[in-house]
């Protein structure tokens, strides 16, 4: 019985740790964000020439800080969207979005990425474009992860697809994107949508990550009502997600 | 032109949002905290409040509160306009009736003008 109650008390001891921990995590995030805000305001009004003329040098230099900018508020919600998963705490903005557009909207901010390392990188459309049903920014988050990561593991010259296809009956369309890159070995797999995992072979070739995109990947994909999963050789991977359509 | 009350703490973003609103064509009052906020808000003549929820004395739920209760300005629109984003402020924000929230980091300025348009049917 002893043993019984000082689990239990050790129980609510860790609870009260979490949610501390919680707090601090959202606190942090809240001021990190009004920071990063003023940053991004600052350096549209740079941008937009607000505050005088912007040479072409000093707007390619821009363009990185704004592009570095957008990445550190993406990830602050991650970090925000992995503290509150439980909870389902994001608030959903679902609309009707052109998925062909969103995509190569994604492909021509990676532009560079794809031209440094010679990638072939294909986008197989067909005109019948779906409207998918979901929550823009959120998809937009989670295409841009899936597509940086077939960026950051293929390998110099290698090639990435992009295919959408329409399934009318269930009312949902499936994209696919597919690498010829590092692969995921077979004793990671059950590990790679988790919190803070990085697979080794992924570290050796791309040094710096969080460990946190595909964790928030597959919860924004749930949280639109959609599925993700993949497959993995080690001559590539392709990952599938479903979501619904209009 | 239409008036725009701005309640928000953070004196630079507030310069920010201030000139922008100023620039697309309304007339702007500002106040820094929430006891300046709940004075400003019977200025019969606003059109659209942009509320920030973590202030100085009152906070944003409270000033919301107050605009739904009191019969002259229970029908402007009010955008909170916040950094936080957890389930618990948006549900109390929208039971409080905000006509919309809007995460500050995820907009530009640009983004938060079409909507004030939009909202005030420019």
């Amino acid at each position: 019985m002893d043993d019984i109650n000082k689990l239990k008390a050790e129980n609510e001891e860790l609870k009260k740790i979490n949610e501390s921990k919680s707090d601090l995590i959202s606190i942090t995030a809240h001021k990190l964000r009004t920071y990063l805000t003023a940053l991004k305001w600052t350096l549209r009004m740079f941008l937009n020439k607000d505050l005088g003329d912007v040479s072409n040098e000093q707007k390619k230099y821009l363009d990185v800080l704004i592009e570095n900018n957008e990445k550190s508020i993406s990830l602050v919600n991650n970090i925000l969207d992995s503290n509150n998963t439980n909870d389902n705490s994001t608030l959903l903005n679902i609309k009707s979005v052109n998925i062909i557009e969103l995509l190569e909207k994604i492909i021509s901010i990676f532009s560079g990425e794809i031209k440094n390392k010679k990638l072939n990188l294909v986008l197989n459309k067909n005109d019948d474009a779906p409207q998918v049903k979901c929550d823009e920014e959120m998809i937009t988050a989670v295409f841009e992860n899936l597509i940086e990561n077939a960026i950051k593991y293929s390998h110099n010259n290698g090639s990435i697809i992009l295919s959408i296809k329409r399934d009318t009956e269930e009312k949902r369309v499936l994209i696919s994107i597919e690498d010829n890159g590092i692969g995921i070995k077979e004793e990671d797999t059950p590990k790679i949508f988790g919190k803070y995992f990085r697979a080794p072979n992924a570290i050796e070739k791309e040094s710096n990550g969080s460990g946190l995109g595909l964790f928030a990947t597959k919860s924004f994909v749930e949280k639109n009502k959609g599925s993700i999963w993949f497959e993995s050789t080690k001559n590539g991977t392709t990952f599938f997600v479903r979501l619904p359509i209009d | 032109m239409k008036k725009v009350l701005i309640i928000e703490d953070d004196e630079f973003l507030q310069g920010l949002e201030a000139a922008k609103i100023k620039k697309s064509g309304y007339d702007v009052i500002a106040a820094q905290n929430g006891e300046d906020g709940m004075r400003r808000i019977s200025d019969p003549k606003i059109d659209l409040v942009l509320l920030d929820l973590l202030l100085p004395n009152f906070d944003g739920f409270q000033i919301l509160k107050k605009i739904r209760e009191t019969e002259a300005t229970k029908n402007i629109p009010v955008i909170v306009f916040s950094n936080l984003s957890e389930k618990k402020d948006l549900d109390r924000a929208t039971e409080l009736g905000a006509t919309r929230f809007m995460i500050k980091s995820n907009f530009s300025l640009e983004e938060l003008i079409e909507y004030i348009d939009k909202t005030l049917k420019k």
